[in-house]
């Protein structure tokens, strides 16, 4: 009984905490996998930050593109970086999870502009904002969201 | 200028440390801190037992109660007679340093709380088991142990310890945290701390009533009702198992020659 007790008290936090691990790993990496993939597909796709467009670009007509993405931490990642939280540092289980919203919103954002026929995109710009929980008095984060945007331009003639 | 398309570089903004790694470094150095931090608290609390006394204690801590109590009405017929038996059993401890205080906590469980400044705790749940005044005044007597040996102090220390590892590690804020009771009952005392609580208690008994009858039916009835169910309530509770108690009460009394029997007082409510 008394090691019933026990294991309800360390054993439970324990539990979620590694199927969080578990499942959370699997999609992180399903998710870079798709991303590799699709910036292959995306090779050649000129995006760049530049705020003026080279001179050598001659267009005939640009539109604002967006791409954006809201991610969410999981049980796992906010756990250990709490942890880390205590004595600083790189929160290192943050790291990847940025970094593939920073990819994906980029992506998402290039392909909008490929798909409505523009050749290129320039001073592209990223964004990102923390969505608060409602719950713990704002306190906790829901997830983050990614907003890549930029201007594309459709070339007037084929350059280089 | 020539567009020379590139692939994004990977690793430049991810560690490439495995987040096993990282949970493993994290959880091991922590604890290691905490139990640092624990040893040199535990430390400081004897320091300070040593240097502040009983009665700078007392005064310190005079009118104090823990923020979550739930009392009962300052008119409560128990609370007066529970606090009229702790002052005829201290008047058997010459020297007490402490004026002892009496408050019944709102709660169904069983149990008594020796607190900073001479404060006693009992709860409903208590007041109800009991059935005669020697039971309870075992109780009280164990409790007055505890100011003797100031154990209440080194318990409080390690409650605090608890709450923060908790709110540490809920994330709550470390600086708002009061005492709760909630915290007292995660404390506890060690086996030999009791053992010595026991012993004065039963020694007091015996002062006030010339045996120690009855002074450890409370706990032969829990042994006897509970059977295996105690063991999961000591898990949660901060005293040891009745059974434990009842055996070394017998050999206590036995050692010292002190009465079993004798005539019961009953309870004077």
């Amino acid at each position: 009984m008394e090691n019933l007790g026990l294991l309800f008290d360390f054993g439970l936090p324990l539990l979620i905490l590694m199927i969080a691990y578990f499942i959370g790993s699997a999609i992180e990496k399903r998710h870079f996998a798709n991303i590799r993939k699709r910036e292959d597909d995306l090779h050649g796709f000129p995006v760049v930050s530049f705020d003026t467009m080279p001179d050598d670009w001659k267009v005939s007509s640009s539109n604002l593109v967006t791409g954006s993405i809201v991610i969410s931490l999981d049980y796992f990642k906010r756990v250990i970086a709490g942890l880390r939280g205590l004595i600083g540092g790189r929160i290192k289980t943050y790291e990847p999870l940025l970094e593939r919203a920073r990819r994906e919103a980029l992506l998402r954002m290039t392909e909008s502009a490929r798909e409505q026929g523009y050749d290129a995109i320039f001073n592209v710009r990223l964004e990102t904002s923390r969505l608060a929980n409602a719950t713990r008095d704002g306190k906790g984060t829901a997830g983050v969201e990614m907003l890549a945007f930029g201007t594309a331009v459709k070339f007037a003639s084929r350059f280089g | 200028m020539k567009f020379i398309p590139k692939k994004p570089r990977e690793g430049i903004n991810v560690s490439d440390v495995h987040p096993l790694v990282e949970a493993g470094t994290l959880v091991v150095g922590l604890t290691a801190i905490f139990a640092i931090i624990a040893l040199a608290l535990i430390f400081i609390i004897e320091i300070a037992l040593y240097f502040v006394p009983a009665e700078a204690e007392a005064k310190l801590f005079s009118g104090w109660l823990p923020e979550d109590l739930v009392t009962v009405s300052p008119a409560d017929e128990r609370l007066y007679q529970t606090q009229l038996l702790v002052d005829r059993l201290a008047s058997h401890w010459a020297e007490a340093p402490y004026e002892f205080r009496v408050e019944i906590d709102d709660s169904d469980l069983s149990n008594a709380m020796a607190l900073p400044g001479g404060l006693i705790i009992v709860t409903q749940g208590l007041l109800d088991q009991v059935e005669s005044e020697n039971e309870l005044a075992f109780v009280l007597g164990h409790e007055l142990g505890h100011f003797r040996n100031r154990d209440h102090l080194r318990a409080l220390g390690r409650g605090i310890m608890i709450s923060l590892f908790f709110a540490v590690l809920t994330g709550n804020d470390v600086a708002g945290l009061g005492i709760k009771t909630a915290d007292i009952t995660l404390r506890g005392f060690s086996r030999e701390q009791e053992s010595r609580a026991d012993e004065f208690g039963l020694a007091v008994v015996y002062a006030e009533y010339g045996h120690v009858n009855q002074a450890s039916r409370l706990f032969e009835r829990w042994q006897a009702t509970n059977g295996d169910a105690s063991r999961f309530v000591s898990y949660l509770s901060t005293h040891p198992e009745a059974g434990d108690r009842v055996a070394n009460l017998r050999a206590i009394a036995l050692r010292d020659g002190w009465e079993t029997e004798g005539e019961i007082t009953g309870l004077s409510w």
